[in-house]
């Protein structure tokens, strides 16, 4: 891999529309409704039962299974209802609904968790519900969990937001750096980690500088401003432009002995270290072609879609779509009922006509998902795959051509001229090829 | 219920689409085109509408006679008609034109399933059916089509060692017999820079190509300005910056096209240098094209983090 010199990334428009807004807080909503599955493991499962009333940061659900997170109440009030609710690709999970008492009040027995040892600091960190903030959502005590099995040396902060629209990580590193400071200080102590390198895009020159100021005289922080292109804060591309290193295939990342934090993770895990509040807010940019005020919002999650729009100064335009996240690799949302989750850092409003989009024609082989992916994938390839009758032979194909790797950034579906869904074909193709290896592993069991 | 729009993402475009590059590919070959009606007067003008007219409605019959979507406003049938026709001399006859160019259109790509199914280049794969139906028809006679316009072309006259030739200069005006479209090399060289600065193509394929075939030369003749000579003669600018680089008949991978575009220069070579026929290009891209799976075979690329036995 030592040839390779850079990697492909594309020009997106920015759209940074609310990098300079200060966060402000939105008055407490009426009702959240808050998942069991809010992060990728097994869903939590409830402890609190209808009629309880329950306070900020109260814990009304308990991690079970792999890779779970504990859920807390996140506002004051009472549970009205624990029913089904049907999340994104149809699948139904619990959800605790919270009528708010509008008075916020804070669990009295919250404190600040008592830490001595790694042992100590990662329960702390399990009990705080913090999961990925990125997007991602694996839980951060599992992540931290692997300096168990081998050493940590360095810790890549991931500040890149490559995302065209979301400044919420920006506002974390201009508002909260202290919280940045000392996260960096807990995982110096605890994970004993020795180098720390922040990667930041250089369309955020604000969030940079204040790294740089609070870090002056830190050797072990490094800030390193990254080319603003995207996908520039995926794993594996800011693992690369960052300390060129490459994950392999089937390898962990923490076996290079490096680790991933999106930096708002950082910041809550540090201030849920001060005063032991677990994850119960976010902040969101609300932003988008039918959005009349862009701003950044802190909203307590569960809160429904519709609150923020209206803390926005509400629609400008006839909605067309609505987007957890980026434009790039954002969930669209079934209704404006739906509420923030922990990892949503953007909610974007689309008007009508931004929402289309235009009729596939046929390939022209033009090359264009080839050259600009950044894994180096041939998506002309899982799509010819897929055209496959026979499923051994496309399993084959599909496994040759590695297309588990493909982390659906997007970048073939936004230059193909053609307009052909290549991001969905290959979901279906990783899909495809999860189902059949799984099928096989069972046949292999089932003969033996 | 506010009627959401629920689809996979990315929610945004570039914008390019296949008809915007088709429409770039027909501004790039203005130029040309206009040089060709100026050099070679009117009998160039019929030419080109009796190509592009004829690729036009055989797509469309074609369509309307198979029950298939309309594709003809997609511009590839235009930008077919358009290439054959500027590859094409002014002692064609025009109904020679007109078959030939839907010759292109329905046996190339129309029966492979439409543009981007089709394994040849249909202007190239047109020129050569043209080549050899027609002047095998005309007997005895001056072959009709392509290389031989009533004055012989400068490549003939070096491979028949004439004394009587093209100053340079005239060369790279395109002042002297050939195909109509192919002779201009300052108008083809606009639509190069135009191609290039809509980011449609990339330099290397045209460069590559024509780079191999000047420096074969130079070491075969030992002679710089034959060199030259050699790729300002014939259709190497035209082939090697709008056939060469056509998307669906070239390899995918960027060192591919490169492999393919130096594959194109080595063939084109050979062929004039050693072989009895003075002209390689369309014959070199056409080999060229039917090699592109296997070019792609070898030259594809190792995914970031792929290992060979996960």
């Amino acid at each position: 891999m030592s040839f390779r010199k850079n990697i492909s990334a594309l020009k997106v428009p920015h759209h940074k529309n609310t990098a300079g807004m200060h966060s402000v807080r939105i008055s407490p909503p009426k009702e959240v409704l808050l998942p069991m599955s809010m992060h990728s493991g097994q869903p939590a499962v409830p402890v609190v039962s209808v009629g309880d009333s329950v306070r900020v940061g109260q814990l009304i659900a308990r991690e079970e299974g792999k890779n779970s997170s504990p859920v807390h109440a996140t506002v004051s009030g009472s549970v009205t209802a624990i029913e089904p609710f049907v999340q994104d690709g149809g699948k139904t999970v619990l959800s605790i609904r919270i009528a708010s008492d509008g008075k916020m009040e804070k669990d009295p027995n919250l404190a600040a968790p008592d830490v001595h040892d790694l042992d100590e600091f990662l329960a702390a960190v399990r009990s705080s519900g913090i999961v990925g903030l990125g997007g991602a959502a694996f839980p951060l005590w599992a992540k931290l969990d692997a300096v168990r099995r081998s050493p940590i040396q360095t810790v890549l902060i991931n500040g890149a937001e490559c995302e065209p629209y979301i400044t919420s990580d920006n506002r974390t590193m201009v508002e909260h750096s202290d919280l940045i400071v000392k996260g960096v200080a807990l995982l110096k102590k605890y994970i004993k980690a020795e180098q720390f390198i922040i990667g930041i895009e250089t369309n955020k020159p604000d969030a940079i500088a204040e790294m740089n100021r609070v870090f002056a005289d830190d050797p072990a922080v490094e800030v390193k401003p990254l080319k603003s292109v995207y996908p520039q804060g995926a794993k594996q591309v800011l693992l690369f432009n960052a300390t060129g290193k490459v994950v392999a295939e089937g390898q962990r990342l923490a076996s290079l002995g490096v680790i991933i934090i999106n930096i708002t993770s950082l910041a809550k895990m540090a201030q849920f270290m001060e005063d032991g509040m677990p994850l119960v807010d976010k902040c969101v940019t609300v932003d988008g072609s039918a959005i009349a005020e862009p701003k950044n919002l802190i909203v307590p999650i569960g809160t429904p879609i519709r609150d923020l729009i209206e803390a926005a100064g509400g629609l400008s335009a006839e909605p067309g779509k609505v987007i957890y996240g980026g434009p790039m690799m954002g969930k669209t949302a079934h209704s404006m009922d739906e509420p923030i989750l922990k990892a949503t850092n953007a909610i974007l409003v689309l008007n009508r006509k931004d929402a289309q989009r235009a009729e596939p024609t046929a390939c022209i082989h033009c090359g264009r998902c080839v050259a600009n992916c950044p894994l180096s994938l041939n998506p002309t390839a899982f799509a010819k795959a897929m055209e496959l009758e026979d499923d051994a032979e496309r399993l084959a194909v599909l496994q040759k051509e590695k297309v588990q790797l493909c982390m659906e950034c997007g970048c073939c579906s936004y230059v193909c001229p053609a307009h052909r869904p290549l991001v969905e074909t290959n979901r279906d193709a990783k899909r495809f090829v999860k189902k059949s290896k799984a099928a096989g592993a069972e046949k292999k069991e089932g003969g033996k | 219920m506010e009627n959401l729009i629920v689809s996979s993402s990315p929610h945004i475009h570039s914008g390019a689409s296949s008809r915007r590059i088709m429409l770039d590919v027909i501004i790039a070959l203005l130029p040309a085109s206009v040089a060709a009606v100026v050099i070679f007067g009117m009998k160039a003008l019929a030419i080109l509408a009796a190509c592009v007219i004829s690729a036009v409605l055989s797509e469309a019959l074609f369509n309307l006679a198979t029950r298939r979507k309309q594709t003809v406003g997609d511009l590839s049938a235009v930008v077919t008609g358009l290439l054959l026709g500027l590859n094409l001399s002014t002692n064609v006859p025009v109904w020679q034109c007109v078959i030939g160019s839907a010759f292109a259109i329905v046996l190339v790509k129309c029966m492979f399933g439409g543009l981007g199914r089709n394994f040849a280049n249909p202007a190239i794969t047109g020129r050569v059916f043209m080549l050899i139906a027609f002047s095998a028809v005309a007997g005895g006679a001056m072959p009709a089509v392509v290389e031989l316009q009533a004055s012989a072309t400068p490549l003939e006259q070096l491979a028949n060692g004439a004394d009587q030739l093209p100053s340079l200069w005239e060369m790279f005006l395109g002042l002297h017999g050939g195909a109509i479209g192919e002779t201009c090399i300052a108008a083809l060289l606009l639509g190069f820079v135009y191609l290039l600065i809509r980011k449609v193509i990339k330099w290397h394929v045209p460069v590559i190509f024509i780079g191999t075939v000047f420096v074969c030369y130079l070491i075969a003749a030992q002679d710089f300005s034959f060199a030259l000579y050699e790729i300002l003669s014939g259709g190497l600018f035209i082939g090697a910056i709008f056939m060469a680089t056509d998307y669906v008949t070239t390899p995918i991978t960027e060192t591919g096209k490169m492999l393919f575009a130096f594959g194109c220069g080595l063939l084109t070579f050979i062929i004039r240098y050693f072989c009895a026929y003075p002209e390689g290009v369309s014959f070199s891209i056409l080999i060229m094209n039917i090699l592109t799976p296997f070019i792609e075979k070898w030259t594809a690329n190792q995914p970031l983090g792929g290992s060979k036995h996960a």
